[in-house]
């Protein structure tokens, strides 16, 4: 073995030990006596993404947005979005669902930059939400007094109010489809009662809605009346792959009967 | 400088509760080869490991050209050149660069040394090879190559002939001798091979146990414990002829086992010649290591 | 002194060290890299759209998704969700595609497994090799003392750790920039969150160009490897075979990596040198194991060990007995 050759690998590795030296000096320096203030921030000036020819699909709410219950995880959001593609469409979906979320959360989500620049660039805008509100834990069931289901109604009401305002201010344009309530307690004794209100949640939602042009009531209370279970996860509360689909059927009608012109 | 390379006085080492050296004491000149001769595990190698500074006595003194080991150990290694048991040198390194490797070690060996020392144990041909495509014989050659690299006053070799076939054994004795006649070094050799020994050395010092039994010159040691085996026709007479004359030692097949004496055997074979007696064989026979360790040591066996 | 570091280089050189080392890097890198490749790929198929913003919403939202039955990692994910929110609300990419950006995240997560490894290949042996070779007999009956002796290995070592966290650096930029160019080295990095009792503090947040962090994180990445590599090499003494030491060590690694994620409740943990390995957490602003640990209690922590690791070396190689 030449002895240059260990002389160039050994000097080297010191030169490479000074490097790395410098660096730990520098993170020491920087993260332990670190003085250097907060640095401005480059205004992020970058153009939105060009208008490209893609339809593009945001899903907001809660679990059923989400897929819960769905063993593909696509939800009817993913369902809405697989057969605008096998339409011939071209799609760009973002599915922002979360589970549990609730109208107040959701109003919240709102206000966020990156949310209202995404819908900004969207074209259409789906949406299920106040499930939580209403059946949260089940424990509006148990104590079903009328007093506390209006005032559940009325922030719920709110709460919508501000959340399709958002969407509107961040995109005039966009058509927003806002699933409605189902009752998945339908077969159970007090079946007759949570219909009932399920009924007069989703006229006061459909009646909300109504406000604001580009929005759209989608009902999917009579898809789960017959023949509940059929639909339903294990859970009896999700809808499963077949109540998804159901679901789905209904919204991407809907957007393929605009032509995709919002 | 004084004739004396390598002096030990009271060497002793305690592991736990054990004695392992009890109270060494010796003393090599230049120019002579000594042998340090005792059976596996009599302390020989923790002897010699002393002596190099891979273990520290736990008492006495090793001085190697004057120089106290243990308070200036770099300058004392330098006068000493060693082979400790096997000679292990890096297998992936080629030759050359394992003496270039302990050249580096020590100050002032050049190049031109590592060539000297390549030819002295004629290695030229096979040095930019790697180790492990090597022999033992030739591995056993690199060796004394590294150990002589410093030009050392005192060598020490540890069972140096370990391994090596008999042609191999042949070339390594005369250099040996070669080593301590024509270049003056002090070589210390350990065997558990009395006739290595014989062969090589000229003193030697016998160990059991941790301790000195006796150092004597080879010849002396030897010319003491050597027999002499008689294969006699008619057996009966004979044997009685010898016993008055000498003590038998031993008796088995038909052959008697007398002690060897120069001065006297002739005569007694010229008796038993005029007593009608046909010696058929009349052997000398060199003493086993055990026959003499059970001489020296008064029945104690090799463990 | 020289002279003697050299002849160590040169045994692991000639021991092919430095090539296994990197043949090791190339194998796993190129698995990571295709990996990583596909999955850009498998999220551009989901979204169909490449913006980062619309991923990084999508990342956050999973997250979010998975708060509910994420148990104890409820806290490290809310802060990672609040950090992520940080960077798009201040509209900073943090994955800025390019291959520093594949080296920052490469080097983040090997630093305290993998690196550590490599750097174990060389450091269990330096010592224990030469006494199960024998050499370890010719080595120490120079003239020269052992202290000496075992610096120039210690030396080596931190000139083989150097070397080994170099060809990493290179290789990753290399075979990555082969996958997804070499652009990216000045993109903006936001640094300095920390971690307040389970919140995210955003009050000493900047921005610094992705080279610096990638540099500092090397730096950091260095200093963790120097503290496994002197453990090893202290194993290397104390043992006798190179695989008991290897072994020893490798279960510290694993030990540490388990225990980081469940020793919360167990304070004085802490102090335990493989609690500490995440050194990179503190500069990415991820909760550290135990509360109230800081990069400069780390990095004090795991120099005290080094420390301790040498005198120990040190102490038992100058006195041992060679049999």
């Amino acid at each position: 073995m030449q002895s240059k050759k260990v002389r160039f690998i050994t000097a080297f590795a010191a030169v490479a030990c000074l490097l790395w030296l410098f660096g730990l000096g520098w993170t020491v320096n920087d993260y332990l006596f670190g003085t250097n203030g907060a640095s401005a921030f480059p205004v992020s000036d970058e153009e939105p993404a060009p208008a490209s020819d893609e339809f593009k699909i945001i899903a907001l709410g809660d679990s059923l947005t989400r897929g819960i219950g769905d063993l593909e995880g696509k939800g009817y959001a993913g369902y809405v979005s697989d057969r605008l593609k096998q339409a011939g469409w071209n799609i760009s979906f973002v599915n922002l669902g979360i589970k549990g979320l609730t109208s107040v959360q959701l109003a919240e989500q709102m206000k966020e930059m990156e949310i209202g620049r995404q819908i900004g660039q969207a074209d259409a805008v789906l949406m299920t939400i106040g499930g939580n509100d209403l059946f949260l834990g089940g424990q509006t069931l148990s104590n079903l007094t009328d007093e506390g289901i209006a005032k559940l109604e009325d922030e719920y009401l709110n709460h919508l109010e501000v959340i399709l305002g958002a969407i509107q201010a961040s995109n005039p344009d966009a058509a927003v489809y806002v699933l409605g309530l189902y009752d998945p307690f339908g077969e159970l004794e007090e079946g007759a009662v949570t219909s009932r209100v399920v009924r007069a949640w989703n006229y006061k939602t459909m009646e909300t809605i109504a406000e604001y042009a580009n929005a759209v009531f989608v009902p999917t209370y009579d898809l789960f009346q017959q023949n509940v279970s059929e639909y339903l996860f294990t859970d009896q509360f999700h809808p499963n792959e077949k109540g998804y689909q159901r679901m789905a059927e209904r919204v991407a009608a809907l957007i393929i009967g605009t032509g995709g012109q919002s | 400088m004084s004739d004396i390379t390598l002096s030990v006085k009271g060497l002793r080492k305690v592991i736990g509760k054990r004695v392992i050296i009890k109270d060494l004491s010796f003393e090599l000149k230049r120019g002579e080869v000594f042998g340090f001769l005792g059976p596996n595990g009599a302390g020989k190698t923790t002897t010699i490991r002393m002596l190099v500074g891979l273990i520290k006595p736990t008492a006495g003194s090793i001085h190697i050209c004057g120089l106290d080991i243990s308070k200036q150990f770099t300058r004392a290694m330098r006068h000493l050149g060693c082979i400790v048991e096997n000679p292990e040198l890096y297998p992936f390194l080629s030759g050359m660069d394992n003496l270039r490797h302990f050249a580096v070690m020590l100050s002032g060996t050049g190049q031109e040394r590592i060539d000297e020392v390549v030819r002295l144990v004629g290695m030229q041909e096979r040095v930019n090879d790697k180790v492990s495509t090597y022999s033992l014989g030739m591995r056993q050659r690199l060796g004394i190559a590294q150990a002589m690299l410093g030009r050392p006053d005192v060598l020490i070799l540890d069972e140096p002939t370990n391994g090596l076939d008999p042609s191999g054994i042949r070339e390594m004795r005369a250099f040996i001798r070669f080593l301590a006649e024509e270049e003056g070094l002090t070589v210390l050799v350990s065997s558990h091979l009395l006739h290595e020994i014989q062969l090589m050395c000229d003193r030697v010092a016998i160990i059991s146990k941790g301790e000195i039994v006796r150092v004597d010159s080879v010849q002396a040691l030897l010319s003491r414990e050597e027999r002499l085996v008689w294969r006699l026709m008619p057996y009966e007479s004979g044997k009685s002829i010898l016993s008055n004359r000498t003590p038998i030692l031993n008796e088995e097949e038909e052959t008697v086992t007398t002690v060897y004496s120069e001065r006297e055997a002739g005569e007694w074979n010229r008796e038993l010649v005029e007593a009608g007696v046909r010696v058929l064989e009349m052997n000398r026979k060199l003493p086993a290591l055990e026959d003499l360790f059970l001489e020296l040591t008064g029945g104690e066996s090799i463990d | 002194m020289i002279n003697l570091v050299q002849n160590e280089m040169m045994k692991l050189i000639g021991k092919r060290r430095f090539l296994i080392i990197s043949v090791i890097i190339i194998v796993l890198l190129s698995m990571f890299t295709y990996a990583q490749a596909r999955h850009a790929e498998t999220t551009r198929e989901r979204l169909g759209s490449v913006d980062w913003r619309t991923e990084l919403q999508q990342q956050i939202v999973d997250w979010q998704n998975r708060l509910s039955s994420a148990g104890q990692w409820r806290e490290h994910l809310q802060i990672q969700i609040q950090q992520s929110q940080y960077y798009l609300d201040h509209g900073v990419n943090p994955s800025e595609p390019g291959a520093p950006t594949f080296i920052r995240g490469f080097v983040e997560n090997s630093a305290e497994l993998f690196l550590p490894l490599l750097v174990m290949i060389i450091a269990v042996d330096l010592v224990s090799s030469e006494r199960s070779m024998g050499t370890i007999k010719l080595l120490l009956t120079r003239p020269v003392s052992r202290f000496c002796i075992l610096l120039s290995k210690y030396i080596a070592l931190v000139l083989s750790v150097s070397l080994v966290l170099f060809i990493f650096g290179l290789l990753s930029y290399v075979i990555s920039a082969m996958m997804f160019g070499s652009q990216g080295w000045s993109a903006p990095v936001l640094t300095g969150f920390s971690v307040q009792g389970g919140e995210l503090d955003i009050s000493g947040v900047r921005l610094v160009s992705q080279w610096q962090y990638i540099l500092q994180q090397f730096g950091l990445a260095w200093f963790i490897s120097m503290v496994v590599g002197t453990l090893s090499f202290m194993l290397s003494i104390l043992m006798r075979s190179s695989a008991a030491g290897m072994g020893t060590m490798l279960a510290c690694l694993i030990a540490g990596a388990i225990l980081s994620s469940m020793v919360s409740s167990w304070d004085s943990a802490k102090y335990l040198f493989m609690v500490n390995l995440g050194l990179m957490d503190y500069v990415s602003g991820t909760a550290p194991p135990i509360e109230g640990m800081t990069l400069g209690f780390s990095l004090a922590v795991l120099a005290a060990w080094m420390i301790g690791a040498l005198a120990v070396s040190f102490a038992v190689f100058m006195r041992k007995d060679i049999y």
